[in-house]
């Protein structure tokens, strides 16, 4: 670009930044305003921290490290007749049974698993579909097509979790059940080896796998932004390199996701971290059934979902304080999460640029 | 341009104010139960509408949200399906009126291809499939009662409330009285823990379950299976007659309760005796404090026991059966606005 030429600028345009006006000084309140903005960021995860820490007490010391280990869900009391050694039913002096009050227990291990299993099932479908469109559009697309192929991948994106839920209740979860399901379930019947997976009974189109694949899709404008990004950043000179030392386009587009590799992997963790926070369209496919089942065609219950079906009408403090302790341990999880992919991503990039 | 987006801005403000000021409005707030909220809104709708100066809000957030409200006395009234427990009543300290409105039932709603007619079912059966121990329609007991049907060989899918509700309050209490097994396995609650099926969040959850799902059954409000069209099983009652939910058998139900009532109008009546009685039947509940002086004014307190004999002791009640609920029985009515009329302020009667 030319140097602007002095005499043409208008007097409008040559403005002295460094004057002071009026004796206000912007920049001090800028500093002090950002620092503020910064400041109550943090101050809001911490007090996020210490609310539902302080709130999960009440469940934190009565279950201590079983909440987590526990498989059993169930708010309510029970209240079952006393029976002695033998099976006899028990009364007392009046003649009355003798009935025990069976207090609620809360075990988060269905919830945990159905999370596991929903977010595995999501990465499983959406990895391979986001890191092939990264690609495709980095190396394959002509730069016509880039532009809008990024837009609408990014477009999915934007879509609310309640419309994706929707669609999954109506059209996803009754295609899966009319269509791929019956089909799978009868194949993992047949297969030796795979009969742990077979579910007895009709597959419904509101399980693990239909849930895992819906995040699945949810998931995909993010990886494939974020590796879009990571693959961007490969120096043209290790891609050039490889080409001219005579590698097929296979073996040079190997060399580049073996190249950004960590920060591949970060973008499939922020991927993970929204998966397990998914809610709302989770809730309406995954079954909502607190048990720990192998077959991916049998109903579960995530965290989040967990969270969504519960919360409203939580009746007691225990269940209360249970469902504030799984939120926590879900914000614990993808704070994890949501860390190491940003020291993955952004060390990579930091690399990156250095080597330029 | 910038003046005079400021002069209409003072204009409108102005008009506001005075508007407000015009006639002195009395505001009552109430929350609650889900179940009774549409026949809730058109009370207070056609209320508001013969009487332009009171304002009602109701707004359904849950009988327990409601429980809640009223004891820390953030709202005016509460609705609830569920009466109030001993704990939830120690909780609000001064003595509460449970007042009944209309009654409602829970249905079973199934999706059994191919089968026309009305299915039958008894306490004990459905008892056994939401345990899990009947599991294919074509079950022996199912048949012995559905004798001449075919029923096919498909699984039985359970459907159930995820959310706490008052209908699985209603419906795990009817089973509790059906089956012992039931009672100390799954318990009565307002939410339980379900052996088998897959749950949805709130009717419109289950339904839809129902609706997807061929061999599927679920537990639902009447009214909404009657406005959505959904096939519902016929019931064996107390008397051993087969009775479909309606308005009537849900009404007789709730008459065969009255001698019940004696110090709170808070009673029970599922598997009530009597040749037309529906099994799985409940009122639902209006709560406030037995003395309005939380409400703070005299004249919000006779508005909203205006309200509350509008809707329960007169023209109300007529506007239930237009929606599918159930009116309360002549001799439950009469108990209910007697106990409105019981209501004081500070001490003294209202009347």
């Amino acid at each position: 670009m030319q140097p602007p030429d002095p005499d043409q600028l208008g007097p409008a345009v040559a403005f002295d930044f460094t004057a002071k006006r009026a004796g206000i000084n912007y920049d001090t309140i800028l500093s002090v305003v950002t620092r503020a903005c910064a400041f109550s960021i943090l101050l809001m995860l911490a007090a996020l921290l210490i609310v539902l820490s302080s709130a999960a007490m009440p469940t934190i010391k009565a279950f201590g490290f079983s909440f987590l280990t526990g498989h059993e869900w169930r708010s309510n009391e029970l209240e079952q007749p006393r029976r002695n050694a033998d099976g006899k039913l028990v009364f007392d002096a009046d003649g009355e049974q003798i009935v025990d009050t069976i207090p609620p227990v809360f075990g988060a291990l269905p919830v945990m698993w159905g999370t596991a299993v929903t977010s595995v099932l999501a990465l499983g479908f959406a990895i391979p579909l986001s890191f092939g469109t990264a690609l495709f559009l980095i190396r394959i697309a002509p730069g016509k097509l880039v532009g809008p192929v990024s837009f609408l991948v990014e477009f999915l994106a934007a879509i609310p979790s309640i419309a994706y839920g929707i669609w999954g209740l109506f059209v996803f979860g009754p295609f899966m059940q009319t269509y791929l399901e019956p089909w799978l379930n009868s194949l993992f019947g047949s297969v030796p080896g795979l009969s742990f997976l077979h579910f007895d009974g009709m597959p419904t189109g509101r399980d693990m796998l239909c849930g895992g694949l819906l995040l699945g899709i949810m998931i995909v404008p993010i990886i494939t932004a974020i590796s879009r990004d990571v693959l961007n950043g490969v120096p043209r000179a290790q891609v050039e390199g490889t080409t001219a030392l005579g590698a097929t386009w296979w073996q040079s587009s190997k060399e580049m996701l073996k190249f950004s590799r960590s920060g591949l992997f970060g973008a499939v963790m922020l991927g993970l971290a929204r998966a397990a926070g998914e809610t709302m369209a989770i809730t309406m496919v995954i079954g909502n059934n607190n048990q720990i089942k192998a077959s991916p065609f049998a109903p579960a219950q995530s965290m989040a979902s967990l969270l969504a079906n519960e919360f409203a009408e939580a009746s007691g403090g225990m269940q209360r304080s249970a469902l504030i302790e799984v939120a926590l341990i879900l914000l614990l999880m993808s704070l994890t999460f949501n860390v190491v992919a940003r020291k993955l991503v952004v060390g990579k990039g930091a690399r990156t640029a250095a080597a330029h | 341009m910038v003046q005079l987006l400021k002069r209409a801005g003072i204009a409108m403000f102005t008009s506001l104010a005075i508007a407000g000021t015009c006639y002195a409005e009395t505001r009552l707030q109430g929350a609650g139960a889900t179940f009774p909220n549409p026949i809730y809104q058109k009370w207070v709708t056609e209320y508001q509408k013969a009487n332009p100066d009171v304002k009602i809000d109701y707004q359904s957030i849950g009988s327990g949200g409601g429980i809640k409200g009223i004891t820390e006395h953030t709202i005016d009234f509460a609705g609830s399906d569920a009466p109030m427990n001993k704990k939830e009543i120690e909780a609000a300290k001064d003595p509460v009126v449970h007042i009944p409105t209309v009654a409602g039932a829970v249905v079973m709603a199934y999706n059994l291809p191919g089968f026309s007619g009305d299915l039958k079912l008894t306490g004990p059966i459905v008892a056994d499939i939401f345990t899990g121990k009947i599991s294919k329609w074509n079950d022996a007991k199912i048949a012995e009662v559905n004798s001449g049907a075919s029923l096919p060989d498909l699984n039985i899918t359970v459907a159930y409330r995820t959310d706490g509700s008052g209908t699985t309050f209603v419906f795990s209490n009817f089973l509790a009285t059906q089956s012992e097994d039931f009672k100390t396995s799954v318990g009565a609650s307002k939410q339980v823990k379900w052996p088998v099926g897959q749950g949805g969040k709130g009717t419109e959850g289950v339904t839809a379950i129902v609706q997807a799902v061929p061999g599927a059954i679920g537990y639902v409000e009447v009214n909404y299976a009657l406005a959505n069209k959904i096939p519902f099983a016929l019931l064996q009652n107390k008397s051993g007659k087969f009775v479909k939910a309606s308005l009537e058998s849900v009404s007789a139900a709730g008459a065969g309760a009255v001698d019940a009532m004696k110090d709170s109008l808070a009673v029970n009546i599922w598997n009530q005796p009597g040749e037309e009685a529906y099994p799985i039947s409940a009122f639902t509940y209006i709560i406030v404090y037995k003395d309005l002086g939380y409400l703070k004014s005299p004249e919000k307190a006779k508005e909203l026991v205006k309200f509350l004999k509008w809707s329960i002791g007169g023209e109300g009640q007529s506007l239930a059966s237009s929606i599918d609920y159930a009116p309360l029985a002549a001799p439950v009515k009469a108990k209910a606005v007697e106990a409105i009329d019981a209501l004081t302020f500070g001490g003294a009667p209202l009347k």
